[in-house]
């Protein structure tokens, strides 16, 4: 029961210092310092804000690139 | 029409080709989680139609052990979450860690090989538990000699997500890695803690029930809804072209998620001979669990409107759409659910199973398919062959689910009315049932024709069934190979 406890207890520990050690690389970091930035970094120059990617195939407007 | 990849500007060309070298490195390691996915949904609910017969006509496939109801629904269970789960959702978090990280999918032949011996693991726990070899621990039934065999190929996974992480090109870390680098350090400690406190028995009695259910609960809530609401978070900005609605509250969500999923297991147990303060800690962490589902749901409803009727033309922005609005809706069922005054009624009953099916089935597996239907032309250079059958598909799905919710929940909430009521004979109760139990089959009979359809558009474009016409949805048809190579080479 002894070895269980502590096996249980450094796992939360472990687990736990980890989240607060990532939350403050985040912060460091500056990831959460330009969040409009942040959310239109999955767009690129090829794909950017107002262009829609997907469509039924063959149902796409025509003269869209193909 | 002129050529614009030509015309194109620099920027945007080097864009292109390195989001196509990106693609074309994930390929097959994609292919073949996501092939093994769909072989996986089709067994799953071949079991969930076997068991669910079972219920309302208890002769059928009576002579057979192998397929007694005690055997073949634990199998629907694992082959459904280790099976189907564990394959699509790995498959979604290479690919999409791959392309947000912005570099090629390292160790294609480890993951490859990773993902023939997890689905060897699969297999051999579940004929182990068909044999009659059940562990008898709910969610973790599989002979522990299966596990190792699961649990091995799943570190390769995480080691290509690190480092796909650590050799990122992209400066920003996006929402959606946030929940799969989760996913990579929650999963692995959350089956190694649950099988050391089941079945290699570090701790017994309730002690014992209680890491069971905090699994049974978290590997819903750490393992298929982040992975879920990751695809979410990329899928509809990226197809209706519209940054997420507020990058804030995705983070709070984030973070909430994290800080109380990982309470709630113990809900499960309501009733049960438990410490009452350990079962309200797990009805509290349901309730805090409102913060995450409303910053996901507005979130998600906001970068939508305005864009609706986009979903007359995206297929995958339907499935994504719909696997969001469930994840509101289930989410907001499951908190409520905890409640100990509602489990007065509905514990024990179909309710339950009636909430689980609209999670897996209505929120996670959508998100999954949204996600194929999405990568998979992108991966294979290859479009979708047949759009009537993802419109059956889908019409498939969103029946089948709201049949199968409703008559659960129906039921289940009848039927525990009933059961509280000491007047009513218990043979009386499950005479009532019957009825819902036959449309429970009804409406599995449904998803599968929705599967079938999908497995037939799968099978065709990984057999590079080429159609004709040009469509908007793979923008590489004139790909400059020689930059493409040298664009693969400097990412390695």
């Amino acid at each position: 029961m002894f070895f269980v406890f502590v096996f249980i207890w450094s796992f939360a520990i472990l687990a736990g210092a980890t989240t607060v050690w990532i939350l403050a690389w985040a912060i460091r970091n500056g990831e959460f310092r330009d969040l409009r930035a942040g959310a239109r970094s999955i767009f690129s120059e090829d794909e950017p804000v107002g262009r829609v990617t997907d469509y039924f195939p063959g149902e796409g407007p025509t003269g869209a690139r193909s | 029409m002129s050529d614009p990849q030509v015309a194109a500007p620099q920027e945007e060309r080097e864009a292109v080709v390195t989001r196509i070298a990106v693609d074309r490195s994930a390929e097959w390691v994609v292919t073949i989680y996501w092939a093994s996915a769909l072989f996986w949904l089709c067994f799953a609910t071949l079991a969930g139609l076997i068991s669910s017969i079972k219920l309302h006509s208890p002769d059928f496939l009576g002579g057979v052990e192998w397929l007694t109801f005690g055997r073949v629904r634990p199998v629907h269970w694992d082959s459904a979450v280790y099976g189907f789960a564990g394959t699509a959702a790995s498959g979604t978090l290479l690919w999409l860690q791959a392309r947000l990280c912005q570099t090629k999918l390292p160790f294609p032949n480890l993951l490859i090989a990773g993902g023939v011996v997890y689905n060897l693991g699969v297999l051999l726990g579940v004929i182990g538990v068909l044999r009659g070899q059940s562990t008898g621990v709910e969610a973790l039934e599989m002979p522990l000699y299966a596990v190792p065999l699961l649990v091995i190929p799943y570190v390769f996974i995480v080691i290509a997500n690190f480092r796909m992480f650590f050799t990122r090109r992209s400066t920003h870390t996006y929402v959606s890695q946030w929940y799969l680098m989760a996913v990579t350090i929650w999963f692995p400690i959350l089956i190694l803690a649950a099988e050391a406190c089941t079945n290699l028995g570090a701790v017994d009695g309730v002690s014992q029930a209680i890491a069971n259910w905090w699994y049974g609960h978290n590997v819903v809530g750490l393992f298929a809804t982040p992975t879920g609401i990751a695809a979410a978070y990329y899928l509809i900005p990226k197809v209706i072209g519209k940054p997420v609605h507020s990058y804030h509250l995705s983070l709070l969500g984030f973070w909430s998620n994290a800080i109380f999923y990982n309470w709630a297991g113990t809900h499960h147990l309501t009733g049960g001979p438990l410490p009452a303060w350990t079962i309200t800690v797990g009805v509290v962490g349901s309730m805090m669990m409102f913060i995450p589902v409303v910053t996901i749901g507005i979130n998600h409803h906001m970068t939508m409107l305005g864009s609706f009727h986009l979903l007359k033309t995206s297929p995958t922005l339907r499935f994504a759409v719909m696997g969001s609005m469930v994840y509101t809706l289930a989410s907001f069922q499951g908190s409520l659910e905890s409640l100990r005054s509602h489990q007065e009624i509905t514990h024990f009953t179909h309710y339950t199973i009636g909430h689980v099916h609209f999670g897996m089935y209505g929120f996670f597996a959508p998100l999954m398919f949204a996600m194929m239907y999405y990568a998979m032309p992108r991966l294979t250079g290859n479009e979708w062959s047949s759009a009537r059958l993802i419109r059956i598909h889908f019409w498939c799905t969103f029946f089948g689910m709201l049949l199968y919710t409703t008559a659960m929940c129906w039921a289940g909430i009848q039927q525990g009315r009933m059961m509280n009521d000491p007047k009513i004979p218990f043979l009386e109760i499950v005479a009532f049932t019957k009825p819902y139990l036959w449309l429970r089959t009804l409406a599995g009979l449904i998803l599968v024709s929705g599967t079938i359809a999908f497995l037939i558009n799968f099978v065709r474009i990984v057999s590079f069934h080429k159609i004709r016409f040009a469509t908007p949805t793979l923008f590489n048809t004139d790909r400059d190979w020689n930059e493409l190579m040298r664009k693969e080479k400097e990412l390695s």
